[in-house]
């Protein structure tokens, strides 16, 4: 009888490598999954005071996003850009990902003139989905 | 001859690659990119920029609601002045006159973007989606 509990000690000891194939199949296969749905948001770099709006719904896509301040300039990037430096800009973010859409970040003191700058400037880069950004209440 | 059986059977054994090394790098890139994930949402409300070349903004005028917002913040409806708080009102009894027509607000270069996104909100609550966006004088 004690030679048997001997035998199945050493049985045991045996089997307790674990096989870490199956792991590395899930960890890879979750590896690929982020590195995939990376999507590395440009933020504009400053804070502004959004609006507000009970309407205000998630877009499917934005990864560019362009600032309109209270004192109406414009950053993208986490730089300041002026209205004819803007498109160059917004081309460079799209080339990088060419399926967002643009964010434009106005301040509730922004004046319109410069959102509607910024959406022209969008729409010359031959971006069609312009959101702005408001924030529910 | 003896020895080198022994030789080549020790390759085999050493054939075995161990992927412990390979385990720690893969799950270091699994971590870092779980942790870059920015799952940045960004609520806002979708616009409708025209073409500023084009002059379907002016046909529309025919048939659309227009909300102009002047360059001191009022809003206009019918030519007169709307509190902000009954632009829903309005645009709701003008959408029930003639459920098809859209809207289009025009925004003097001067207003604030708070009121642009007012009204915007004001008509989504009203059920109409389709907000063209003027820029007035």
């Amino acid at each position: 009888m004690p030679m048997r509990d001997a035998v199945a000690e050493t049985l045991q000891e045996e089997e307790a490598e674990i096989n870490l194939t199956p792991m590395l199949d899930v960890v890879f296969i979750m590896l690929i999954f982020f590195i995939v749905t990376a999507v590395f948001v440009r933020e504009p770099g400053i804070q502004v005071n959004r609006p507000e709006a009970v309407t205000a719904m998630i877009p499917n896509s934005g990864s560019i996003f362009i600032a309109v301040n209270a004192a109406n300039e414009f950053w993208i990037d986490q730089r300041s850009v002026d209205l004819a430096g803007l498109g160059p800009v917004i081309e460079r973010l799209r080339a990088q990902n060419p399926e967002g859409g643009v964010v434009i970040q106005a301040d509730n003191e922004a004046q319109n003139e410069f959102v509607l700058a910024a959406m022209d400037a969008a729409k010359e880069a031959g971006i069609t989905e312009v959101t702005l950004a408001a924030v529910v209440p | 001859m003896r020895k080198h059986i022994a030789n080549i059977k020790i390759d085999e054994e050493e054939n075995e690659i161990n992927l412990t090394p390979m385990l720690d790098v893969v799950f270091i890139m699994l971590i870092f990119f779980i942790v870059t994930a920015s799952f940045l949402r960004e609520s806002g409300l979708d616009t409708n920029r025209p073409d500023a070349d084009q002059p379907q903004v002016l046909q529309d005028e025919e048939g659309a609601i227009l909300v102009i917002i002047d360059g001191t913040d009022d809003i206009w409806i019918d030519n007169r002045i709307v509190d902000p708080r009954a632009v829903r009102a309005n645009i709701e009894r003008l959408h029930a006159e003639d459920p098809e027509r859209p809207v289009v607000v025009q925004a003097a270069s001067t207003s604030r973007a708070e009121t642009l996104v007012t009204v915007m909100d004001a008509s989504r609550q009203a059920d109409i989606y389709n907000i063209s966006i003027a820029s007035g004088n």
